[in-house]
């Protein structure tokens, strides 16, 4: 077997149209699981009773099982649910008729969330206990000083924790061809098998998820310059 | 759903834990040595090998582990068969560890040379000025310091490593997903496989916190005393 390298270009192009969906099994994911995160994260620092144990357990379990665990379980298992109540309360929906898209959304949202979480509480515990006694001393509730003072101090701490996620998530997204989900593994999949060139597509794969890899790196690199701005020091 | 078949799934699943574990400690090992190796050439930046190692590290952070592991799947045994090696019949576990191996190896380096950086300046400076070469002031001085501060790092890169394992079936490896697989294609309950997977991996990773937390504890016992005790 030798190494179609012309096929590589042809292959890139085909795999790339799938760039969207991966997208969207990154982000949208990442983006529920930062909301889902800080409600962790609040429920963990204030810790709230009866259900702090359960924000414990849940971060835990999520971190401690491979993410396709999570795809898996709620794929097969959401589905059961749903007909189950639907049976229950006569309702008119089919789990059949819901996307599988929407299962895999779901599983990584939760496993975002987990994730997100022990960014968001390390960025929050790290900033200076007195920037919230300053804010407090000026008169400012415990939602404002959280809001306009802790929580974008927070963020500039976590950026870097928030672009190995998004890394992460990005590779993560791969899982998701498992359940027959056409993002870019699954599009070099189906390019490899309907060639017969697996190699070659699958180099192909592999250059979007590096090219996309690093993009994501230097837009942080350049992010980091912006937020830290505050916390230059000296005279401006 | 049918809770009783979780227990009955569970020790035909654990029963295949130990090839679960085979792959992580075979990729450890891999990654450990590769890791070392590519660390050294960093930090003392050899000329050539040094821009090698870069994008060594960069294109194994840069993509996801199935990608990794198709292609040296697909792509070893032709690059094999160019000097007439045939390993088209070899077990997959030998690809699975050597990806799992090579992904190891990247974190690996870099996680040792953050740590080897971190040492403070004055110990380099001390070992030298005490006489001692610069391996000497290598292997005694700086390496058994920097590992102790690489060490949580190097526990939650093993504990990444493990959840990775989960997607060595998808070349056909008979690992705990792998024999999950076969169960569920003879007994069509794949909730329940899923559950005693998660579980067991679950359990895995807590012990394997657990005995990380504690080695930590041990490897750090010399941290934060000082050297000479003024009382």
């Amino acid at each position: 077997m030798q190494i179609d390298i012309p096929f590589i270009f042809t292959a890139l192009t085909e795999i790339f149209k799938a760039l969207p969906l991966t997208m969207i099994i990154t982000l949208v994911p990442l983006m529920i699981g930062f909301l889902i995160g800080i409600g962790i994260t609040l429920i963990r620092i204030r810790k709230v009773k009866g259900i702090y144990r359960l924000a414990n357990f849940y971060v835990s379990f999520l971190r401690g099982t491979p993410a396709l665990m999570h795809i898996m379980l709620i794929y097969l298992g959401l589905p059961l649910l749903i007909d189950k109540m639907a049976e229950t309360f006569h309702w008119s929906i089919q789990s059949t008729s819901i996307p599988i898209l929407l299962f895999v959304l779901m599983a990584l949202s939760l496993t975002a969330g987990a994730y997100m979480s022990e960014i968001i509480r390390a960025g929050i515990l790290a900033v200076d206990q007195g920037q919230l006694e300053a804010a407090e001393s000026i008169g400012m509730t415990g939602f404002q000083a959280m809001r306009r003072i802790v929580f974008p101090q927070a963020i500039a701490i976590s950026l870097p924790n928030l672009c190995n996620i998004f890394i992460g998530f990005l590779h993560t997204s791969s899982i998701a061809f498992i359940v027959s989900q056409k993002e870019l593994t699954g599009a070099a999949n189906i390019v490899a098998s309907n060639n017969l060139k697996f190699l070659e597509a699958y180099i192909a794969a592999a250059l979007i998820y590096w090219g996309l890899t690093i993009i994501s790196e230097k837009v942080t690199a350049l992010l980091e310059k912006r937020v830290t701005v505050y916390n230059r020091g000296g005279v401006a | 759903m049918d809770i009783t078949l979780i227990v009955d799934f569970f020790p035909k699943l654990i029963s295949y834990l130990h090839i679960t574990l085979l792959i992580l400690v075979a990729a450890v090992a891999i990654g450990l040595v590769i890791g070392v190796v590519i660390a050294l050439i960093r930090i003392y930046k050899v000329p050539g090998f040094n821009q090698l190692a870069l994008i060594y590290i960069s294109f194994m952070r840069g993509t996801p582990i199935l990608i990794q592991l198709f292609l040296i799947y697909f792509g070893l045994p032709t690059l094999l068969a160019l000097v007439h090696i045939d390993v088209s019949r070899a077990n997959p576990l030998l690809f699975v560890a050597i990806t799992y191996g090579l992904s190891c190896g990247a974190s690996f380096a870099e996680i040792i040379r953050g740590a080897v950086n971190g040492v403070e300046k004055g110990q380099t400076e001390a070992a030298y000025s005490i006489g001692m070469n610069e391996k000497q002031m290598m292997v005694r001085i700086i390496l058994p310091q920097a590992l102790v501060m690489a060490f949580p790092n190097f526990a939650n890169s093993v504990i990444g490593s493990l959840k990775d394992t989960s997607l060595a079936f998808t070349i056909g490896v008979m690992d705990m997903v792998g024999r999950g697989n076969t169960l569920i294609a003879s007994s069509l309950h794949a909730l329940e496989v899923y559950i005693t997977l998660s579980i067991i991996y679950y359990g895995v990773v807590i012990c394997l916190e657990k005995g990380f937390s504690l080695s930590e504890k041990k490897l750090q016992r010399f941290e934060g005393s000082l050297a000479v005790d003024t009382k």
